[in-house]
């Protein structure tokens, strides 16, 4: 961490800072998920397997603490990028939440009966997916 | 909206990456400017104009080719 940290302070441009400074918080982010959803699971599966309905909840929503951490780290680059690069970023995520809403209650209209039941976590995995390909699609708008 | 970017950057021998290390906006920002695909905020405008040395209307055309205020 000394040495990113290091590398950090060498460079000027706030844009470039604020990017490397996101790919750490991103990353540590990311193995503290890892690390907390093998805990979790670990716990409910052992020591805690007959615990009361409460501490099972709290455990198993545990992992949502690292996917704060990505959302913090993600408002702080927003807010420490430049102001094209932060169009792009607000861009995209207005069309992916445009786009995972409109999936989402065209799915709602047809499932049951139809379709199977799909879980929550869809609504989640399409929102990124959308997120990332609708972030392609506006950055080729400043070519 | 046009702007001069280009020349006075070439005029200076900078690089993209260089201009945008000035200007403290990513490179990407720069390409998209010089593109004339992203008309700047008026702190951005007075940013060149600054790294530059001359005036904000010197460095970027509000008038597209038809006469028209861009935006």
């Amino acid at each position: 961490m000394d040495y990113f940290l290091a590398m950090e302070s060498q460079i000027v441009n706030p844009v470039k800072r604020a990017n490397r400074r996101y790919f750490i918080e991103f990353g540590v982010a990311m193995v503290a998920y890892v690390v907390v959803i093998f805990a979790s699971r670990w716990l409910l599966r052992g020591p805690m397997e007959h615990a009361a309905g409460g501490w099972q909840i709290a455990i198993a929503v545990l992992p949502v603490i690292p996917v704060v951490l990505v959302f913090a780290a993600v408002v702080r680059l927003l807010r420490a990028t430049d102001e094209l690069s932060r169009q792009i970023c607000v861009d995209s995520l207005a069309i992916a939440g445009g786009v995972t809403a409109l999936l989402a209650v065209t799915y709602g209209l047809i499932e049951g009966g139809r379709l199977p039941h799909l879980s929550a976590w869809w609504t989640y995995v399409t929102f990124m997916a959308t997120w990332g390909v609708a972030s392609l699609f506006v950055q080729r708008r400043y070519r | 909206m046009k702007n001069r970017l280009k020349v006075l950057r070439a005029e200076r021998d900078w690089t993209q990456a260089d201009l945008a290390d000035r200007a403290g906006v990513a490179r990407q920002t720069i390409v998209a400017l010089e593109n004339g695909k992203y008309s700047p905020s008026l702190v951005l405008a007075y940013r060149f104009s600054r790294i530059f040395g001359r005036p904000v209307e010197e460095i970027f055309d509000p008038q597209d080719e038809d006469g028209e205020a861009n935006e």
